[in-house]
């Protein structure tokens, strides 16, 4: 018996729609609900981000950072000056190391916590996405306290941070960790245990290990595949070598190792281990120091290129930084994670429903102003 | 049969113009304008239990307002009739490239698919606009009126998306419409008759005597019944026609202010109709849960209209819990389950009916 | 031949048959590809009895994955070693250099399936591939290899002269490059020879010339708008 095929239909998913999470546009053929190729196109949020950087002075980038992945800014900021502190050799501060940390990880909370309740969204539950964004809420409180701002920090700078912590941080933050477990608990069973979320996400788009090490997927994207790799663990940076957590890797518990559910599944995971640095990094952090004990008064990396790696909610976040010994960098190249992930969408994408084609997208957890940059 | 019972009241009430057909006309036009006003205030409340209801679920206030000026009023009561006034105050947008008539024609359709079927729910013994013998066939019937109406708003849009969404809802509903008449066939076998009214003086006698409980196979055909109902009004988890993560909104994606607050209120009023329906066939109707007490013709309007909304409560409810299902999900749900146990259902009950006499 | 590469020629010239060509030219190993491509050619004309599909074959990736093998010790000179190990295996395609890999393009889609396969070497992962307008009449490509087996790291550099800036693509060895050399492309105008479907990424398709090269000029006016000038220094 043949397949009736009928005629296919090009399909423009974007770049205005609700489940693109930002200006990207799918172009889908689609052969009824049935879609057969998945072409990205983007560039819609370009914003020039390496042609400004070979324009403005090493200490000028971090608010670019700031403006690539914004829903993970700290973590950008972070990977920059890592590298920037690798490239001239600067060491700072335990207090400085403690407060990054801490605040990477409050970043990485928030960003998940994003991630988890968008992907209810797209799949049609709407509140455990408010639910979400009522607990990112009081990390964004957090961070307000420390630096005034909300979603745009500028607050990690090569050699120090921008301010000191508040006083009262610290036990805002425990307050906030007390309050935030049980509602985790509460996330996780409303989404990842839901009948209907599972039957929706279990199974659909798995990426296999080949592929998604292939394709350049990092992060939490590559580990639910069952790559156990972290680069707190694997390549530790900063201080992370010092904290005791797990990196949760997805197992296949409801499906195939590799599928939607575990994408999303593993990002819940973490968010808990991320909770248990917080707590590791407060606990030891020194009451003294001076943020701005390490900070130079100009930054002048001797000649040279450095490619640093620090993990980001999304993944591995390369910074390429080549320098000739000015103030200006001479080349500077983000690698971004979103933009390996969203290269993987065709091949797994491919064949699905169309439904499940906009729920693969929301487990990869795309930023598209880290895409675009 | 309240038309006529208008119309000879006022025929005695103003002997001068006896059998006049003015008089008809009126008799037509009140309960008409009851209906509407009803409609009016049900839509005002049920949107306004719709904000209020999923912000105790997500954990928000919702919309809130003090004292006089250009609040949402007190608690925010006033918000459903400033969204009212903001859909009909938009500008009304028919795209280019839309089929004019029919992307005219669709809203119209709908809504009156919508409000007819209101005619034939009795909310009291005497209170009930049209009593016919086939009341519950009737609803169905009319009911169905809304697939053509949201494929003709689908295909006349000239969208993709809104397409997609016309073609998923006449899927949905065609293949619902099938478990839940399943559910109500049973109703039916019990009470021995198409007739609103007849069924629900077959429960009167206290809560035990609904037909929910008569037998041990009714709640299964009341759930079957309920879940085809979220489906007929593409309520989530069924809500793919309008999916907004998906299909952007579906067949109304070119629709804009006045039109789509018809689509927007049908869904509501369509809400309400299968609820009562749903309350008339298995809850008792406008009968009170008690043998012989608060069972006046006041009250009994009181029964109808809170059992049918405790059923529109539970939909809300339903909608901001559960992610939505995948189209081929919901067809392996409506034709794989739902048919088989309603199939089994009818056979069930005959055989019960048989038994026990 | 062994039997996983006879399992995999076999489902190869299935998938061929049954329309899907991509399958076929996407595999890595040449040997193969050009064995199924005959084989679909002769069932074609009938001189062939077209194989039974294998059971059990789980991807074309898969194929390669190695055997447990000792990685090259690990070290700061990880770049010189492998470096030594490119010379060996390809005589005359490496430059000198510290604490990278220079090559020359020639060779590189070569080198770089060998470096994918090499099971002591098995750089499975391309963590970033850029360009860079190093001046003197240069551009040059610049690609991080990572290995997530043996966890070591090296950096490639192929430079290319600007007048015609051609590197063989890597794209079908590791799949991520498809999309770091579009933009590459898209940003530095290098060719990649070989890629099948460079285009710009970024930036419109309409767009002129290579932004981040050092000698660009911004455009007058794009689509009739005219482009602002921008003002020298910052305020």
């Amino acid at each position: 018996m043949g397949i009736v095929r009928g005629e296919e239909m090009v399909l423009n998913i974007g770049p205005q729609h609700p489940a693109t999470h930002g200006v990207l546009r799918l172009q889908v053929k689609t052969d009824g609900e049935v879609v057969s190729q998945i072409t990205p196109y983007m560039g819609y949020l370009h914003r020039c981000f390496e042609k400004h950087c070979e324009n403005v002075t090493y200490e000028q980038v971090i608010p670019f950072t700031d403006r690539c992945d914004y829903l993970s800014s700290m973590s950008m900021n972070f990977g920059y000056v890592v590298a920037m502190e690798e490239l001239m050799d600067i060491k700072v501060n335990e207090r400085v190391e403690h407060i990054r940390v801490t605040m990477a990880e409050l970043q990485r909370i928030a960003s998940h916590l994003l991630c988890t309740g968008v992907f209810g969204l797209d799949l049609g539950a709407f509140t455990p996405f408010l639910w979400a964004l009522r607990d990112r809420e009081r990390i964004l409180d957090l961070f307000e306290l420390t630096c005034g701002a909300r979603l745009l920090y500028n607050y990690m700078w090569v050699g120090g941070l921008s301010h000191d912590i508040p006083n009262g941080f610290v036990e805002s933050t425990y307050e906030f960790l007390d309050y935030f477990e049980p509602k985790v608990d509460e996330l996780e069973n409303i989404l990842a245990h839901n009948k209907i979320l599972v039957e929706r996400s279990a199974d659909i788009g798995v990426m296999p290990k080949d592929v998604a090490i292939s394709y350049g997927v990092t992060g939490p994207n590559l580990r639910a595949s069952g790559v156990n790799w972290d680069l707190r663990k694997n390549d530790p940076y900063s201080i992370y070598d010092r904290f005791e957590f797990n990196v949760p890797v997805g197992e296949g518990i409801k499906g195939t190792v590799g599928d939607c559910w575990d994408r999303f599944y593993v990002r819940i995971l973490e968010i808990r281990e991320s909770v248990k640095i917080i707590r590791q990094a407060l606990a030891s952090m020194p009451k003294d120091g001076d943020v701005h004990q390490s900070l130079p008064k100009k930054l002048r990396p001797p000649k040279g290129s450095i490619y640093s790696r620090t993990e980001t909610p999304r993944g591995d976040l390369g910074y390429y930084i080549e320098s000739d010994g000015s103030p200006i960098p001479y080349r500077l190249k983000m690698r971004s994670p979103a933009f390996t992930a969203l290269s993987v969408m065709d091949e797994i994408g491919a064949g699905w429903l169309l439904s499940d084609v906009l729920a693969i997208l929301g487990s990869l957890d795309i930023v598209l102003g880290e895409i675009d940059r | 049969m309240t038309v006529d019972f208008i119309y000879n009241f006022l025929n005695d009430l103003l002997p001068g113009f006896l059998g006049n057909d003015l008089l008809l006309i009126l008799a037509m036009l009140l309960p008409f304008f009851a209906l509407f006003g009803f409609i009016t205030i049900y839509g005002f409340g049920v949107i306004y239990a719709e904000l209020k209801v999923s912000s105790f679920i997500q954990d928000k206030t919702g919309p809130m307002g003090q004292g006089y000026g250009f609040h949402a009023g007190k608690w925010g009561l006033l918000q459903p009739v400033a969204d009212g006034l903001h859909l009909f105050f938009k500008e009304d947008i028919i795209p280019a490239t839309a089929d004019r008539p029919l992307f005219i024609l669709a809203p119209f359709l709908i809504f009156i698919g919508m409000f007819v079927g209101i005619i034939a729910i009795p909310f009291g013994e005497a209170i009930i606009i049209s009593d016919m013998n086939i009341g519950i066939f009737y609803i169905l019937g009319i009911g169905s009126l809304a697939v053509i109406a949201l494929i003709l708003a689908g295909w006349s849009s000239n969208n993709k998306w809104a397409l997609y969404g016309g073609m998923r809802s006449a899927a949905q509903i065609i293949s619902y419409e099938i478990p839940a008449g399943l559910s109500l066939i049973v109703v039916i076998l019990l009470a021995s008759s198409l007739s609103m009214q007849e069924i629900i003086s077959y429960q009167s006698g206290g809560i035990f005597n609904w037909i929910i409980f008569d037998n041990p196979f009714m709640p299964i055909a009341f759930i079957i019944f309920f879940i085809s109902a979220l489906a007929e009004t593409n309520r989530t988890p069924f809500d793919l026609p309008e999916s907004e993560s998906e299909l952007v909104a579906g067949f109304v994606t070119e629709y804009s202010g006045a039109r789509y607050a018809f689509f927007f209120l049908s869904e509501y009023v369509n809400m309400f109709v299968i609820s009562a329906v749903a309350a008339t066939a298995f809850l008792g109707g406008w009968q009170s849960p008690f043998p012989n007490f608060l069972n006046t013709p006041a009250w009994s309007v009181f029964w109808m209209i809170s059992k049918a909304f405790f059923l529109v409560f539970v939909m809300i409810w339903v909608r901001w819990t559960v992610p939505r299902l995948r189209v081929d999900q919901l067809m392996h749900l409506c034709w794989k389950v739902f048919i088989p146990i309603g199939l089994f259902n009818i056979f069930g009950v005959s055989i019960w009916t048989v038994l026990r006499g | 031949m062994t039997d996983s590469k006879e399992k995999l020629i076999a489902e190869l010239v299935n998938k061929g048959l049954d329309g899907d060509m991509d399958a076929v030219n996407a595999c890595e190993d040449r040997m193969i590809r050009a064995k199924a491509k005959a084989m679909i050619v002769k069932v074609g004309k009938g001189t062939a009895e077209r194989p039974p599909l294998p059971e059990a074959v789980s991807s074309v990736v898969s194929e390669v994955l190695p055997k447990e093998t000792a990685p090259v010790e690990v070290n700061k000179n990880v770049n010189q070693k492998v470096k030594d190990m490119v010379e060996n295996e390809f005589p005359g395609s490496t430059i000198d250099g510290d604490d990278f890999i220079q090559l020359y393009p020639q060779k590189w889609f070569e080198i770089a399936s060998w470096l994918r396969k090499e099971e002591s070497l098995f750089f499975d992962s391309l963590q970033c591939q850029m360009g860079v307008d190093i001046g003197e009449e240069n551009l040059e490509s610049r690609y991080n290899l990572h290995s997530m087996k043996h966890d070591h790291y090296v950096e490639i550099r192929i430079a290319v002269s600007r007048s015609s800036p051609k590197i063989p693509s890597v794209e079908q060895i590791w799949r991520i490059a498809d999309w770091f050399e579009r933009e590459t492309y898209d940003m530095l105008g290098i060719e990649f020879v070989g890629h099948r479907d460079l285009r710009r990424i970024l930036l419109p398709d309409d767009w002129e010339g290579w932004p981040l090269r050092k000698d660009y000029q911004e455009q007058e006016t794009y689509h009739g708008i005219v482009v602002p000038k921008v003002k020298e220094g910052w305020e």
